[in-house]
């Protein structure tokens, strides 16, 4: 399968009805609580056809937190192992991204040491409106931003001034 | 049951709209920083690379290497050089390709 | 022979040496007071610390002693206080230093087949896996659940073995999620310490780097100011209020009861969006600075959103305290009686449900004044955990808007850059995070301990599970401990 139809796959078949297995591979706790948060009635994902379920065989997404610790990794491989195609893996968390432990004898340092990911979500935590955003790009419901945005701030001469 | 029916009734409906509309909540969320080249010198970006706690900063010759990726919207660089750093305001930063994370901010602060 | 007897000062540490053959005498004597941790730090020799707690209300403060250990062992501690046992078995896996009696010693900390980085020398030969005998009539079964469980909670390995319905017996194993922090603060300042300590339990980020921060604040003798101190406790305050609504919605989950679960997450969620309107982060990381506080709290919109956040967690309490069918399933479950509590050190709302009085706040000394309610129950029970909780919530509530009112600010003492020792606390939502600090002459960090709360309380979790307890049981009393496994794992 090309990647052309791989998206078109994963767009046709989860666009509309997808299921997720959550990973924690070594989070400080916080980001699990943000992924609850997605069922709950502020949020609630099961309007948008985003469903949570326990089972890695009836999953489409496996949803990766935690910056990989070495320790936990069998359990990860088992666990995307165990998913049937087509599935994709959603990085998300600065742990997972590779913002706050670097690659040492504890930790790999980010989730794409080990497992092949599709999609990365940065923050930290993520907030489940960035959650709803990264989900939505990974099934193609959803366009991307971050990929034009310069994160420069436009010069304005009257309000440039010296370092404090 | 019927208490619990007849509040959540009353309450009314509290989920977001987002995607399809913006949800005002957004607004107070952490988010990266944008930076200002014109007021970002190499030393100021040697400062910046050297607090950040992610390592999200890099000065390489006249180019400050930004990772969004790692960022964790901590505020440390803003406060270290408030003209140069400001909060992007983005929260929707997913990305397909981990290389679209990585933003390559011109320092033109040392330019006269 | 100890000249001085060890002694506590209200509001104070008060640290004494112990030679290794006086130590078992020494906490035969200190036998009234709460050993709080015990841990071993290098130098030219093993120094083993215990850090004793006295919470009677007025009198509270700490005493530590400080113990060179030669020959590698040191008198059985776990005989005089049973829950230092857990202790002992991390000290062996991280200095190499074992309890005189030879008994066997469990993995507790460090993944098995691995050959990690260590605080001090590695153990000579690897700790058993040793648990309690299974005690049953008929056949029992033990299966391993995890370390990838259920949808959207963190990763844990347990063994549970069970008599038919039965609880038997439960034995954790959170080596999945160990980060080597204590390893990795080695040689940061302390500033650059608390963004690892705000991640080592991201749910108590407030109460851990502020237990970090006074403790770097205790080494170099200097105390933040008012203002700062006040800042810390709002942002300690919003932390509890948000985990107990938190530990609502997981109660109401683990008792298969929706619209409660939705009525607290909805809750949750307004007091999560009070937190970033005012202070900038919905789970209040980079409050706290060493010195202070590096962001003062947004009052006007605390005072706004606060009452109706509130409300919604009030409406949502009644609620549910009126629903026999959930009242029901907490009463009588999970029951940890005030002996077991004192017995295994338990802090925290798990404690003084059980009839204990112990909170930090009261230590003198900190901008917590004396007539802070602390809420207490007897019953020991899932319900009496979740009235303590919500009776906390009202308090804190309450405190918020006092401290608001005296003032709040931002600013930080400067650090002198020297070298000391010192401990810090803090009282979070899960009970008392402890951190004890050593810097060196250029200020930086050569022995950092992190205790979260959860690394003293999941030891009574598999007590609460026994005691005629049904394995369905076990996700309630998961819930009304509300404990986290970075917590206990670091």
């Amino acid at each position: 399968m090309t990647a052309e139809e791989l998206r078109e796959t994963i767009a046709r078949q989860f666009g509309r009805s997808l299921h997720i297995r959550t990973l924690d591979t070594g989070s400080c706790a916080v980001c699990e609580q943000e992924i609850r948060l997605l069922a709950a009635p502020h949020y609630d994902l099961q309007r948008l056809g985003f469903f949570f379920t326990p089972a890695p065989r009836h999953a489409d997404l496996l949803l990766v937190t935690g910056p990989m610790i070495r320790a936990f990794e069998v359990a990860a491989r088992k666990t995307y192992d165990a998913m049937p195609g087509p599935k994709v893996v959603v990085a998300t968390g600065a742990c997972a991204l590779g913002g706050v432990y670097p690659a040492d004898p504890f930790t790999h340092g980010t989730v794409d040491a080990v497992l092949p990911v599709d999609v990365w979500i940065p923050g930290c935590p993520p907030s489940p409106l960035a959650l709803l955003q990264g989900l939505g790009v990974a099934v193609g419901r959803l366009a991307e931003k971050v990929r034009d945005l310069p994160f420069t701030v436009d010069d304005d001469p009257e309000r440039t001034r010296g370092d404090s | 049951m019927t208490l619990w029916f007849i509040r959540g009734l009353r309450r009314g409906v509290v989920t977001t709209r987002y995607p399809a509309r913006p949800d005002a909540s957004a607004r107070f969320l952490p988010t990266p920083p944008a930076f200002r080249s014109r007021a970002l010198t190499r030393e100021t970006a040697g400062r910046l690379a050297a607090i950040c706690p992610s390592g999200a900063l890099r000065l390489e010759d006249r180019t400050l290497v930004y990772d969004v990726g790692r960022c964790t919207a901590c505020g440390r660089c803003a406060a270290e050089a408030p003209a140069a750093v400001r909060s992007s305001g983005e929260f929707e930063l997913a990305a397909a390709a981990r290389s679209e994370l990585i933003k390559k901010i011109p320092i033109r602060g040392d330019l006269r | 022979m100890t000249t001085v007897e060890p002694r506590v000062v209200p509001g104070a540490v008060t640290t004494f040496q112990v030679a290794s053959p006086d130590l078992e005498a020494v906490a035969h004597d200190l036998a009234d007071l709460r050993l709080a941790d015990m841990f071993a730090s290098n130098g030219d020799q093993t120094t083993l610390r215990l850090v004793w707690a006295n919470d009677t209300l007025g009198e509270a403060g700490y005493v530590i002693t400080e113990t060179p250990i030669e020959n590698g062992e040191y008198p059985a501690l776990s005989d005089i206080a049973p829950a230092a046992f857990v202790e002992e078995c991390e000290i062996y896996e991280q200095f190499g230093i074992r309890p005189a009696s030879g008994k066997p010693l469990n993995r507790i900390m460090l993944p098995p087949h691995a050959d990690l980085p260590t605080l001090g020398r590695k153990p000579r030969s690897e700790p058993e896996e040793q648990h309690a005998p299974h005690l049953v009539g008929g056949q029992a079964f033990e299966f391993p659940f995890g370390p990838v469980r259920q949808v959207g909670v963190e990763s844990l390995y347990y063994g549970l073995v069970t008599s038919g319905e039965e609880v038997v017996d439960l034995y954790l194993f959170t080596w999945h999620k160990h980060r080597g922090l204590e390893w990795r603060l080695q040689g940061m300042t302390p500033h650059d310490a608390l963004f690892l300590a705000e991640r080592a339990e991201g749910l108590s980020a407030v109460a851990m780097t502020w237990a970090l921060a006074a403790a770097a604040e205790a080494a170099a003798g200097i105390q933040p100011a008012k203002g700062a101190q006040r800042t810390r406790a709002v942002a300690a305050e919003l932390e509890r209020l948000y985990n107990h609504a938190a530990a609502m919605a997981a109660l109401c989950q683990s008792t298969g009861l929706s619209v409660g679960q939705s009525a607290a997450e909805i809750a949750l969620e307004r007091l999560l969006r009070l937190n970033a309107r005012a202070f900038g982060h919905r789970y209040l990381f980079g409050v706290i600075d060493v010195g202070g506080a590096s962001r003062a709290p947004d009052a006007d919109a605390i005072r706004e959103d606060l009452p109706a956040a509130y409300g919604e967690f009030r409406r949502a309490a009644d609620a549910l305290l009126g629903t026999n069918s959930f009242v029901d399933r907490l009463e009588a479950t999970g029951i940890l009686t005030a002996g077991q509590a004192r017995g295994l050190g338990l802090v925290g709302p798990v404690a003084r449900a059980a009839g204990l009085t112990a909170d930090t706040r009261l230590v003198p000394g900190g901008p917590y004044g004396e007539q802070t309610t602390v809420a207490t129950a007897t019953a020991g029970d899932v319900l009496a955990r979740f009235t303590v909780m919500l009776a906390e919530a009202a308090e804190s509530v309450r405190l918020i808007g006092q401290f608001l009112d005296a003032g709040t600010a931002a600013g930080a003492v400067e650090m002198p850059g020297t070298g000391g020792t010192g401990l810090g606390w803090a009282e979070s939502s899960r009970g008392e995070a402890l951190a004890w600090i050593a810097l060196g002459d250029d200020g930086r960090i050569t022995r950092a301990r992190l205790r979260p709360a959860s690394a003293r309380n999941w030891r009574g979790f598999d007590d609460a599970c026994r005691s005629q307890n049904v394995f369905t049981d076990i996700p309630i009393i998961e819930a009304s401990f509300w404990l986290t496994v970075a917590g206990m794992a670091r």
